[in-house]
């Protein structure tokens, strides 16, 4: 592939900060104590992984599925790793695990074969990415650790509280704004 | 990628440690080689400074 290509992959296939992102790298911010090591699951352009290692001194991976992702927070100077959720990662590693799902429910009309369709759509629901992560993120978490997450009024706050709770994580939300079409929070999870 | 990320990486598949061989290094980077899980043999590639830890189902570079 030719640097160009590379550079319109990024542009195109690579869901560049907007407000979920800010909300989110300032929530992390502010509850990320260092020393620690954090994970950042689909880290996109890599934006909340680098504010938090920049602003908080911690020691922080990003993870993606996306190729192009990977590859502009690589350039961005955060180590990387290529893996569905957090599939790749050991049991207890990390204090905290930040993630901004994919959590627009899905629209047909608009519905495209992309890479940033899989960075906007949570499914039918908004929550085909966000329950998988649920499931499985409590193994990589370190006995006290917790996970910060990006929920819209749009994929169902309460939903994602209550799917969370049945796997034994308490919730509460850090940060919430509000947009004319929907309210952000992000939900700090432990157990 | 640098070394101390074996300290967080597993195998997807069955969590399992991972073995690195190094095929280039730039600086303190490995830039390509492979990982091998020492359970059950399943390989993956570093490239780029990368490592693609996606079960190989989910290795192709298209979406979804």
């Amino acid at each position: 592939m030719t640097d160009l290509a590379d550079r319109r992959g990024a542009e195109t296939q690579v869901y560049q900060p907007a407000e979920d992102t800010r909300l989110l790298a300032e929530a992390a911010v502010s509850e990320i104590e260092p020393p620690a090591r954090v994970l950042d699951v689909g880290t996109g352009s890599g934006y909340v992984a680098a504010t938090v290692a920049d602003e908080t001194g911690a020691d922080v991976v990003g993870s993606d599925l996306n190729p192009y992702a990977v590859r502009q927070a690589a350039d961005r100077g955060v180590p990387v790793v290529r893996s569905d959720l957090v599939s790749a990662f050991r049991d207890g590693a990390f204090d905290a695990v930040v993630f901004n799902p994919p959590y627009l429910p899905r629209d047909d009309d608009a519905a495209r074969e992309d890479w940033m369709e899989v960075a906007l759509s949570g499914g039918d629901d908004g929550r085909a990415v966000v329950e998988p992560f649920l499931d499985d993120v409590g193994r990589v978490l370190a006995p006290d650790g917790f996970a910060l997450v990006l929920v819209s009024t749009l994929t169902g706050v309460d939903e994602v509280i209550e799917y969370a709770g049945e796997r034994g994580f308490s919730a509460v939300a850090v940060r919430e704004e509000s947009f004319p079409f929907e309210t952000l929070s992000v939900l700090k999870l432990w157990k | 990628m640098k070394e101390d990320l074996m300290d967080i990486v597993c195998c997807p598949l069955d969590k399992h440690d991972l073995e690195l061989d190094v095929e280039s290094r730039e600086d303190d980077e490995v830039m390509s080689g492979t990982l091998t899980c020492t359970e059950c043999g399943e390989t993956y590639p570093i490239e780029d400074g990368i490592p693609n830890l996606l079960p190989p189902d989910m290795r192709e570079d298209a979406p979804a």
